[in-house]
């Protein structure tokens, strides 16, 4: 509870589906909280550790000690993880044996008031944030850790987890590239992106890709195909092309399936179980539909590859440690600084605290000017908005 | 219901649409009331509207005037519940967690009909009205009015209010339901029912409960209480046949070997999964779950369908 000497109990969670390197963004606040003498605590799998403390033998809120805590990447979370977080819609089972969702956001701010919470840190993004907003509005001192693979959080210039996305994205990128060079083939590699194509356009410069199909450019297949022939008219007899899951194909051929997925918009109506920042049964999709477009109209053979849901394993990159570790620390700064409802924002080189007012609702998509794109154009990708 | 009104026809329930010339709900040409509010979650579900039971908002972009409209951004509408992104997509865009408390009235300011609200409060009586414009075709086909959902039994006063009045009026009554409720709630409509089209989803309880939310023993134990108490009720059980599902000879013989002892029980259907509910998740704003299902092939169902037929002492169905 707050005291007279200004010291602060704070909760941590952590929004639906695992990232690597959660435990850094937590490394960091305890730090920054144990050296201001605040306590710090981990609500576990998002809120389910505190609206249904009696699943958990630990009661599910862990207090967090700056001296005995872990930083080891490699151990997963040390909040766990869930796969819904919207207190707002939680699925129940009542009294009558039947599935419905129940709003039990009121529950839990009694929850948090019960344990003398002051504020809760936040590692959330895309609908994440607009849950945290809702909250926010009803009274919960908030601030948001931005975590996005796909880097599409709009105010920061990086989300927490991105780079350890590209990072194994290029690595598996090589590998694919190598493999369709042994097979004299084209591979079509789906890579993470449904709204931004921040990770096929860094990894496709990268690994110096045929072509990059991206959210952000409608692509017609045939001006995939006229470019890909040109550049293997010589010796070159295989390819490589990579996908955003989110690209817009125009004329993906005979594959008459909707090829972007309906993530568009999350919803508290959701009915799914994996409503965090993916769904993980709609990998694929996109690469099959360009794969088997472009074998109609180039004679070479094409094999469809997905990396998507692999992303989400392993350990953090350096970048991803350091970063997680700042942005937990800037949000106890925030706290500090008397501020919340707030997103701690990376704005090179400062470290901002933007209004969850302002941080939602927006896409951080590659904009038309970007020099990605003239670096793309200047090393022979294809990326579209031109004929080739 | 609170206050239950003394006259039926002044019941209430949430409808989600009527609709009329039907032919796969129940015997002849039947109008069809679809109730809004479901007990299970499926994960396959093809109506993501019927859902659940509260009217909720839904967005067709098909029909946004973007931009030039806007009205969508200014009150009444909810603060950041609809918003632009910059580029050049026109559509509004929806935050489906803000915009989640709309109702009729403002939803009614959108002047395309992109905002639609699911979902309407309608009485008895008005259901009736509807019901009772195509009574002779009934008469002809040997139709009549299909409560389907949604789940009926999550309104159980309603149903059962609606039953009785067709009945009242000389209208042959179906339910379609997965029966996952109070054997009460069974117990009060079941008696203005002619025939009843349950769904018999997985029959491996520990499975039916990952896809669809429960397990069944429930509601197994209501289907064969139902059988046995409601002998001249004709009971057609289905599946809704999905690969890797419960497309499987050990489910197939497990619901035969579960309705033969009932000669209630006449008919077991195959429903072969297709994509129908994917446009209506995406105007909803809710996650397909399962994307990755097939749909059975044409050998799969027929092999089943031998099995069916056998059971039930038929010859081979033609195709
Ligand atoms: S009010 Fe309707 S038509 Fe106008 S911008 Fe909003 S959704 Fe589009």
């Amino acid at each position: 509870m707050s005291t007279d000497t200004g010291q602060k109990r704070v909760a941590i969670m952590v929004g639906a589906g695992y990232i690597p390197g959660i435990n850094a963004v937590v490394a960091g606040a305890s730090l920054a909280a144990g050296k201001l003498g605040w306590e710090l605590l981990g609500i576990l799998d998002g809120f389910e550790g505190l609206l249904h403390p009696e699943k958990y033998p630990n009661g599910g809120l862990i207090p967090i000690d700056p001296q005995k805590f872990n930083i080891d990447p490699n151990t997963g979370s040390v909040l766990g993880q869930s796969s819904r977080i919207d207190p707002f819609n939680v699925r129940t089972i009542n009294e009558l044996g039947m599935v419905e969702e129940v709003d039990m956001s009121d529950e839990l701010l009694t929850r948090l008031k019960a344990e003398n919470i002051d504020a809760v840190i936040s590692i959330v993004g895309g609908r994440g944030l607009s849950i945290l907003y809702q909250l926010h509005k009803k009274g919960l001192n908030a601030v948001c850790v931005p975590r996005s693979i796909e880097n599409d959080i709009a105010s920061t210039s990086v989300a927490f987890g991105f780079n350890t996305a590209l990072t194994f994205t290029i690595e598996m990128l090589d590998r694919a590239r190598l493999a369709a060079k042994a097979a004299q083939k084209i591979a079509v590699v789906e890579v993470l992106g449904e709204e931004a194509g921040w990770i096929a356009l860094q990894a496709g410069i990268a690994v110096a890709a045929d072509a990059v199909l991206i959210p952000e450019i409608p692509v017609d297949l045939q001006h995939v195909v006229t470019h890909l022939k040109n550049k293997m008219s010589g010796k070159k007899s295989w390819g490589l092309v990579v996908v955003a899951q989110g690209a817009k194909i125009i004329n993906p051929g005979k594959t008459e399936e909707k090829v972007s997925t309906l993530k568009a918009s999350l919803s508290p109506l959701a009915t799914s179980d994996s409503n965090s920042e993916f769904v993980i049964h709609k990998s694929g999709q996109v690469a099959q539909a360009v794969a088997e477009g472009l074998q109609l109209r180039i004679a070479e053979e094409t094999f469809p590859m997905v990396i998507g849901p692999w992303v989400r394993g392993g350990t953090p990159s350096a970048v991803d440690r350091q970063l997680g570790v700042a942005y937990g620390a800037g949000a106890i700064q925030a706290l500090e600084a008397g501020r919340n409802g707030v997103m701690v924002a990376f704005v090179p080189p400062d470290v901002k605290f933007v209004p969850l007012a302002e941080a939602i609702n927006k896409v951080r998509t590659i904009p038309t000017g970007s020099m990605f794109f003239q670096v793309a154009d200047s090393l022979g990708i294809y990326v579209g908005n031109k004929e080739a | 219901m609170t206050d239950k009104p003394k006259n039926i026809l002044d019941i209430t329930g949430t409808v989600l649409n009527i609709q009329r010339y039907c032919s796969h709900d129940g015997p002849g040409t039947r109008t069809t009331v679809f109730v809004k509010g479901c007990s299970l979650r499926c994960k396959w579900c093809g109506n993501p509207e019927s859902i659940r039971m509260k009217p909720e908002v839904s967005y067709d972009p098909n029909k946004c005037d973007g931009k030039k409209c806007s009205i969508c951004l200014k009150a009444p509408f909810p603060e950041g519940g609809f918003y632009f992104v910059e580029g050049d997509d026109s559509k509004v865009k929806v935050n489906w967690t803000l915009a989640a408390g709309i109702n009729q009235e403002i939803v009614s300011l959108c002047p395309t009909g992109a905002l639609e609200m699911f979902g309407k409060t309608m009485t008895v009586g008005e259901v009736m009205d509807e019901v009772e414009k195509d009574t002779s075709i009934y008469r002809n086909t040997g139709g009549g009015m299909t409560i389907s959902g949604g789940e009926v039994m999550l309104q159980p006063d309603f149903a059962a209010a609606l039953l009785q009045e067709a009945h009242n009026r000389g209208i042959n009554t179906a339910i379609e339901t997965a029966s996952n409720a109070p054997w009460s709630f069974l117990e009060k409509v079941l008696p203005h029912v002619d025939t009843m089209l349950h769904d018999i989803k997985l029959m491996n309880s520990e499975r039916h409960k990952k896809w669809t939310g429960v397990s069944n023993e429930r509601i197994l134990a209501n289907l064969k209480k139902a059988y046995e108490t409601f002998p001249d009720t004709d009971f057609i059980a289905r599946t809704p046949l999905i690969p890797g599902v419960n497309a499987d000879d050990e489910h197939m013989l497990g619901v035969l070997e579960f309705i033969k002892p009932h000669k209630n029980v006449i008919d077991y259907e195959l429903l072969p999964y297709h994509r129908f509910g994917l446009g209506k998740y995406d105007s909803l704003g809710v996650i397909y779950e399962l994307d990755d299902y097939k749909t059975p092939s044409d050998e799969v169902v027929k092999r089943f369908q031998t099995m069916i037929d056998k059971a039930f002492g038929r010859e081979l169905t033609t195709e």
